[in-house]
């Protein structure tokens, strides 16, 4: 289990008091929540699918020919937040339900959407 | 692509209780209607109470989320698809949904149930506002639904799975109840889960998790003894072996255990929890 990078997460800790309908209930200090793990499999997961789209032979053209290093933006990858990641699965999620993700303008755009989140370039302007 | 695939029949939850709302307070009407769906027993004065904000003349999404946990109930968001939304119903769910009835300029936000969907005669039935039976086309429907960005939840009874269930968020769900305090709930959900995912990590470390807080440590070394003889480098359970030790006098296995911990967890984020554990365990001994 990859922890070290969970940059970002909430790292959730019952040390407060907990008050639910009509009782006080006291988690241990320093107990580590179940959302917690949550989030760091859910993490796992991500970069697990973003890793194997950064190693298709038409994405690493695409930043190649960009002028960008492959390796580095794998490195990058996995600096990104959460959020990011969640944004990043998002975008590529409509490329799919739009047509073929396998097909150029979709490794294209895999690979801008990469170079953006990670701080390369800005051209997807947020309205 | 959020349309119904053809040949499904009509279907109304026509059982669904109706909670006409008063002025502006569509969100305590919804929630309530869901709630005692899910066989809740609520009034709607006191969800009023809850989650209506009179000074916007409305209730935030995630008080609708945070009220429902309060009620020992999991409320879980679902796809943004009327095919989502009908499995839901399959399910015997109504779905509360959020919409904007206005333009996009002048919002007019408003939560509604949806109770039924008949695809054949272009009909989604909803219980909305003062009306115990809204009927609006499926085409209206979106338009509106999409505005809110299709969202929408139901509430489950913590036996229950949701209908097209996606781990992550239903874990995400039981967490959240977890950390809401409803303890009870929680290991009845966690429960539920290790029913479909038998063994599963997350949903053994969050049993452990809720007997931890209840404050039976017993059980809580247990489930997480057990999560480690699984999987040894596990090492968010050995914190929480660690206090489960601890809580019961055990401080040298206690500290035992969060060393190994440390050891594990090299420089990654979590040493500095671990090392807060320790002190911990360390300040509940005494001395030091």
């Amino acid at each position: 289990m990859e922890f070290s990078k969970l940059r970002g997460a909430v790292v959730r800790f019952a040390s407060v008091t907990l008050i639910g309908m009509g009782f006080v209930q006291a988690a241990p200090a320093a107990m580590i929540n179940t959302g917690y793990l949550v989030d760091a499999q859910a993490r796992a997961a991500s970069l697990a699918r973003v890793e194997v789209l950064l190693a298709r032979d038409d994405v690493k053209q695409q930043l190649v020919k960009l002028g960008v290093d492959p390796a580095i933006v794998a490195q990058r990858v996995k600096g990104l937040s959460n959020a990011e990641l969640m944004q990043l699965e998002q975008s590529m999620d409509e490329q799919k339900a739009g047509g073929d993700i396998l097909g150029l303008i979709g490794a294209v755009f895999v690979v801008l959407i990469i170079l953006e989140l990670v701080g390369v370039i800005d051209i997807f302007k947020k309205s | 692509m959020r349309d119904l695939p053809a040949g499904a029949g009509p279907l109304e939850l026509e059982a669904t209780p109706f909670v006409p709302q008063e002025r502006y307070q569509c969100g305590p009407a919804a929630l309530t209607t869901v709630l005692l769906a899910s066989g809740a027993d609520v009034a709607l004065d006191d969800i009023v109470d809850r989650v209506y904000l009179p000074e916007r003349k409305g209730s935030l999404q995630f008080e609708l989320l945070a009220a429902t946990r309060t009620e020992g109930r999991l409320p879980y968001p679902i796809d943004g698809t009327l095919a989502a939304i009908r499995a839901e119903l399959e399910a015997g769910r109504p779905v509360l949904v959020m919409q904007n009835l206005s333009i996009a300029l002048m919002p007019r936000w408003h939560y509604a149930v949806v109770v039924g969907i008949d695809p054949d005669r272009d009909r989604v039935v909803l219980r909305s506002g003062t009306e115990r039976r809204h009927v609006t086309s499926v085409r209206t429907f979106l338009y509106t639904w999409r505005r809110s960005d299709y969202w929408g939840f139901v509430v489950l009874r913590p036996d229950a799975i949701p209908a097209d269930v996606e781990r992550t968020r239903y874990f995400n769900a039981i967490a959240a109840l977890e950390q809401a305090g409803q303890l009870e709930s929680a290991a009845t959900a966690w429960r539920t889960a290790l029913s479909v995912w038998p063994g599963d990590r997350i949903a053994t470390f969050g049993l452990g998790n809720v007997h931890l807080a209840a404050g039976d440590y017993a059980e809580a070394e247990h489930v997480y003894r057990e999560l480690l003889e699984q999987d040894q480098s596990m090492v968010v359970a050995r914190n929480n072996l660690a206090l489960a030790l601890a809580n019961q006098g055990k401080f040298g296995a206690a500290l035992e255990e969060i060393e190994r911990a440390l050891n594990q967890a090299g420089d990654s984020d979590l040493a500095a929890e671990l090392k807060d554990t320790e002190q911990t365990i360390r300040r509940m001994r005494g001395g030091d």
